[in-house]
């Protein structure tokens, strides 16, 4: 909201500095967002002079040396000047050296063209009256030689732009604002004065019959005022000036009244011409469907039956508390007005104004709430204000409907409440005084165990306060944040552990990083079109948001890659050459129609190594990846090992024989990793191969009780190994057999010793043996809890297994 | 003869110096100590002296035997080091840049999280999280914003369908499923799932409905902090964001509390931070948080009793902070991923 200096003063004369207002209003609660200088400010060393000569400069034709008579002991100067709209005798603004202009034009002695000068004789936009910088401000008047600009021009006016917090509507009015500022600066306000003359004896109404209100849940509160005679004419100067300073255009003196006490006082006015009112009443009712109003913006607008109107016995005439129509306007040609002043709902207001795409400054205030007590006073205030500018007279009681919406408050409140909300102690004289300079009366009576008691009455205008805390808030507004004695920090241990979605996170970034990844940080909303394209197996519409602002932005992620690959391509199309990327973050999957927040991790890593280098490092490739899944997957205490791994087919985001999965994030976790679809990749337009990770976690399965892991006795005697290379198909994969492996062994031990584990450590596909066929050559150990194995009864077992093996699976032992 | 030996001697302490592969080595020692070597000749020269000098020369010749080998032994260990070192190849150019991809790095907005985190840390605060799927209940109902809030408004908060259902967060009734507009959304849950007293630090990302521009994202992260405890006060807001001002902009950083207002928070305040480091941004005071004492209707939300319990809360956001705190002007820059910003904060 824009407060005009000089508006103010009218209410509150302050003998400040404008850096001084503006941590005031800071300091109270009202941010300064920016201050605007309008007219003259104070100038120093700018004076009224009088041109006495003027002649050519020898050096240049556009150029005059001028003789100025600037008073005092200075006498007549010599001045360079380039206007030529002067003519000696003039009286004009001069500034002397020393003086500092509008735009940090700082004046000094100087020569020009090799002319000494000695001041500069000003432009309006030079003292910062206007923009005319086409000659000099001839000063219209004979002021005195000598005297201060200042003293002579009208002064100029500093506006401020501030931040009035919702709670605060009585706020957004200048009687609020000084209301604020005299408080803090501890100075009394006044109030405008209301005078009105009503003459009992005047004309008979003719203007308006009756008022009505149909909907008194949305419009408490009607007051009509029918007022006959008054002459429209332009605003006087002063009235113009103060709207314009605060960005208001003056319409002519009825509209800039309404305006005017709008501001003053921060409650709405609307004037009807009460020739256009038809039938001679006003009725406040819902709008009729389909309802069509031409507001005063020129536009045509259809009405929504729950929103507010003022209509005469044909049509509607406002819309209630936002804008008036062209039908009952008031023009130059309006002789008599009604005033109206009323009371609208807040929240009817803003949904109106909403649906309409309407907001005015009597919108904004109703919808943040004015003072339910103030529609007459502010009437009062317009009428003597018409009676004065535009004449006019008041000619009847105002007709009304309903009442003020009045709420009595009282809020007790005790000292000791304020020092223990405070944690600081300020004196109860100062509470109390504060209290008066808000105007919230207060009572103090003593309480049975002796000690002091208030009771605050809170005014109408003050809806925000509602409780003891409220108070306090304004004690200390009041009394100032900076007055906060300063205080250590208490301490303590601490009373519970990170959360764990958390520690898990930190935990995987950190190895990620440590494995040179770079950390990268994608919205978690994506498009439509890309969720389809990676994901076909996903419903997508379940991810889909139900107001996107954007159509790029309109589902939620269901997975860190898409985004890693953007980025990704972004670096590469800025020749950033980029490697290893991760990201940690929320994902959303959908499963049946129903949607899970997940915890994840997910990593992509550029296959195809930078050649450009002196020494090319080898390829990264599945199993690289796949250790990263299952490493960070330790750091939710999960150890899996690669026989739990299935690979993925026929999936759109990963290439077929490439890429594996494991787990289901239902159960708490899941992970896919391998290399990320070729032709999707191509179409992406990524270049290379890309290796990726996709890590999912229920916040909640981190949570689990992990418990302990329990001790296994483990053997002190030396283990026996045995080698068996197996033939298999092709296709099998290591892990299935592996476990058959082990199930054989163990049968054929049959407890006799341990089967301390069983691993790969060859594989072979080659000519010499059958098509689709490989090999695989486990490593076998054995050992015993109680004694050294002998290899007679190694051998023995060894040999079974290698006959189970023949005679019970599938697969061929090599010899 | 004596002369003769002490030659010899010489001769193999100079040349010795110079040799530095083993067949110079094996074809000098043999001039000196072969079958016909110099020194060789000289222990078969001594049956040809008088038999009284005999003695004599032979202790000598033991003498200067024992120097010679001495020092072809030294030798023959340099030479063994040389060849040691020959069979690595060509010594490595420290120059050369590593073959190997560039270090990783934590995003620097995870970087300011930790950061906060561990500041807060450090006086009794951890970590909590929460959903970024929310019901309107965590975000607004239960933090004093009415159903007709401007807030709540579908041009600000994103929704989700009316039918969309989650898997994992449930709803109290029928409120709508939104994204979370601030983490005062844990703040809530955790009030809710614990007892006090309590501390927290909930850092999150956030969603609002804006057009993206330097200063605005539609995705942004928040951190908030939580304090719950009995007879807390302003003075003690005050002094934990004093604390945490120095902590994070160093010992001569000052904090202006100004008067504001939040549905959930009273007093309300806004903090501006004020540092010789921050000037270099261009302004004196700077905004940088909210902050307010929880207000009693929150607690009687939660059901803790709002006479015995208090506390404060407050709340940043990251971007905004490491916009401060590195001179970062575009908050796009931190959803870009340019590995050339990436880098910079390692």
């Amino acid at each position: 909201m824009k407060i005009s200096h000089q508006w103010l003063t009218r209410y509150l004369g302050l003998n400040k500095s404008s850096r001084d207002i503006e941590d005031a209003l800071t300091l109270i609660g009202f941010e300064v967002e920016g201050i605007e200088k309008l007219g003259l400010q104070h100038l120093k060393n700018v004076k009224v002079g009088e041109v006495v000569s003027i002649n050519l400069h020898p050096q240049a034709d556009r150029l005059t040396v001028c003789e100025v008579n600037v008073g005092g002991k200075d006498g007549n100067r010599q001045i360079v000047c380039g206007a030529k709209n002067f003519k000696i005798g003039d009286r004009v603004a001069v500034a002397l050296p020393g003086a500092e202009l509008p735009g940090g034009i700082k004046i000094k002695k100087s020569k020009l063209r090799g002319i000494t000068s000695k001041g500069m004789m000003c432009s309006p936009k030079e003292l910062g009256l206007s923009d005319d910088h086409e000659g000099l401000h001839i000063l219209d008047a004979h002021f005195e030689i000598g005297l201060s600009i200042n003293e002579v021009l009208p002064q100029g006016d500093l506006v401020f732009d501030i931040e009035v917090t919702p709670n605060r509507p009585d706020c957004l009015s200048y009687i609020g604002i000084a209301r604020e500022l005299g408080a803090y600066f501890n100075q009394d306000f006044s109030y405008p004065k209301v005078n009105i003359g009503f003459n009992e004896d005047g004309p008979v109404n003719n203007l308006i019959k009756a008022v009505q209100v149909d909907t008194k849940e949305n419009c408490p509160h009607y007051r009509a005022y029918p007022i006959e005679g008054i002459k429209i004419a332009p605003s006087p100067d002063w009235l113009q000036l103060l709207l314009k300073s605060v960005g208001l255009r003056p319409i002519n003196n009825i509209v800039d009244i309404t305006n005017f006490v709008l501001h003053e006082l921060g409650h709405p006015l609307h004037a009807f011409d009460a020739k256009k009112i038809r039938g001679q009443e006003l009725k406040v009712r819902l709008a009729l469907k389909g309802e069509k109003i031409i507001t005063l913006d020129g536009k045509d607008r259809e009405l929504e039956p729950d929103m507010v109107v003022i209509a005469d016995k044909e049509r509607a005439l406002v819309i209630g508390g936002i804008m008036g129509s062209i039908d009952a306007e008031v023009d130059e040609k309006t002789t008599d007005v009604v005033l109206e002043a009323a009371y609208f709902d807040p929240i009817n207001i803003r949904r109106t104004s909403r649906a309409l795409g309407l907001t005015t400054d009597s919108s904004y205030r109703y919808e943040r709430g004015v003072d339910p007590c103030g529609a007459e006073n502010a009437a009062l205030r317009a009428i003597s204000m018409i009676q004065e500018i535009a004449g006019g007279e008041l000619i009847s009681e105002p007709y009304v409907a309903g009442g003020p919406v009045i709420i009595e408050r009282k809020i007790e409140l005790t000292p000791e409440f304020v020092h223990r909300s405070l944690g600081f102690n300020v004196e109860s004289k100062i509470i109390k005084e504060t209290f008066g300079k808000l105007k919230l009366n207060v009572d103090t009576y003593e309480t049975e165990d002796g000690n002091e008691k208030w009771v605050v009455e809170i005014p109408s205008f003050r809806l925000d306060l509602e409780r003891p805390i409220d108070l306090v808030e304004e004690i200390l507004r009041i009394y100032g944040t900076d007055k906060i004695p300063v205080a250590t920090v208490m301490t303590p241990g601490l009373l519970r552990e990170d959360d764990l979605v958390s520690v898990f996170l930190n935990k995987a970034s950190d190895y990620l990083v440590g494995q040179e990844f770079n950390e990268c940080s994608n919205y978690s909303t994506r498009n439509e079109k890309e969720l389809l394209y990676w994901y076909s197996n996903t419903d997508v519409c379940n991810l889909g948001l139900d107001n996107p602002l954007t159509s790029d932005q309109s589902h939620l992620r269901n997975s860190l890659i898409p985004g890693l690959l953007d980025s990704l391509k972004l670096n590469q199309s800025r020749g950033n050459n980029p490697m290893q990327l991760f990201e940690c973050g929320r994902v959303f999957k959908e499963r049946e129609g129903r949607v899970w927040e997940l915890i994840s991790v997910a990593f992509i890593i550029m296959q195809t190594p930078n050649s450009e280098i002196w020494l090319v490092r080898e390829e990264p490739d599945f199993h690289k990846a796949q250790k990263n899944t299952t490493r960070i997957l330790e750091f939710a205490g999960i150890n899996l090992s690669e026989e739990e791994f299935t690979p993925i087919e026929k999936r759109k985001a990963w290439q077929t024989g490439h890429a594996a999965e494991t787990g289901d994030f239902l159960n708490g976790y899941e992970i896919e990793v391998g290399l990320v679809s070729l032709s999707m990749l191509k179409n992406w337009g990524i270049v290379g191969n890309i290796l990726a990770g996709d890590i999912y976690l229920q916040p909640e399965f981190l949570k689990r009780d992990r418990g302990r892991p329990h001790y296994l006795a483990f053997s002190q005697f030396p283990p026996t190994t045995k080698d068996l290379a197996i033939l298999v198909d092709s296709n099998v994969l290591a892990g299935k057999v592996k476990l058959d492996l082990e199930k054989i062994a163990h049968a054929c031990i049959n407890d006799e010793f341990e089967l301390e584990s069983v691993s790969v450590f060859d594989l072979y596909e080659g000519r010499e043996l059958p098509k689709d066929k490989k090999s695989l050559a486990f490593s076998l150990v054995f050992r015993s809890l109680e004694r050294t194995l002998t290899d007679l009864e190694v051998n023995r077992i060894f040999g079974e297994i290698q006959k189970n093996i023949s005679e019970h699976t599938d697969y061929e032992v090599r010899s | 003869m004596e002369a003769k030996l002490n030659i010899i001697l010489e001769e193999a302490q100079e040349s010795l110096k110079n040799i530095s592969s083993r067949a110079e080595y094996e074809t000098f020692k043999a001039r000196l100590m072969g079958p016909r070597g110099s020194f060789t000749e000289c222990g078969k020269g001594i049956g040809k002296l008088p038999k009284h000098e005999r003695p004599i020369i032979g202790k000598h010749i033991n003498i200067i035997k024992k120097e010679l080998e001495l020092i072809f032994k030294q030798t023959l260990e340099r030479i063994q080091g040389i060849e040691l070192n020959q069979s690595l190849g060509t010594g490595i150019d420290p120059t050369l840049p590593s073959p190997d991809i560039s270090s990783g790095t934590h995003h620097i907005l995870s970087q300011v999280r930790r950061e906060i985190c561990s500041i807060f840390h450090k006086v009794g605060f951890t970590v909590a999280e929460g959903p970024e799927v929310e019901t309107e209940f965590y975000c607004f109902d239960a933090l004093n914003t009415p159903p007709d809030h401007p807030a709540r408004d579908a041009q600000d908060t994103y929704y989700l369908p009316q039918s969309f259902k989650s898997g994992n967060l449930s709803r109290r009734e029928d409120e709508r499923y939104v994204l979370r507009t601030h983490t005062s959304t844990v703040q809530v849950r955790t009030l809710l799932a614990e007892n006090p007293p309590l501390r927290i630090i909930s850092p999150g990302r956030c969603f609002r409905r804006d057009t993206m521009d330097a200063t605005h994202c539609a995705n942004f992260a928040q951190i908030e902090g939580l304090y719950v405890d009995k007879n807390v006060t302003v003075k003690d807001l005050k002094a934990i964001l004093d604390y945490f001002s120095r902590a994070l902009l160093g010992e001569k950083a000052r904090t202006r509390f100004r008067p504001h207002f939040f549905p959930y928070t009273e007093p309300s305040f806004e903090v501006d931070f004020y540092s010789a480091h921050l000037e270099k941004v261009g302004t004196e005071w700077i905004e940088v948080m909210g902050c307010g004492m929880i207000d009693p209707s929150l607690f009687e939300a939660v059901e803790y009793n709002p006479k015995e319990w208090t506390g404060y809360a407050f709340g940043m956001g990251l971007e905004r902070i490491a916009m401060i705190l590195y001179g970062v002007d575009d908050v796009r820059y931190f959803y870009q991923n340019d590995l050339r910003f990436l880098k910079q904060f390692l």
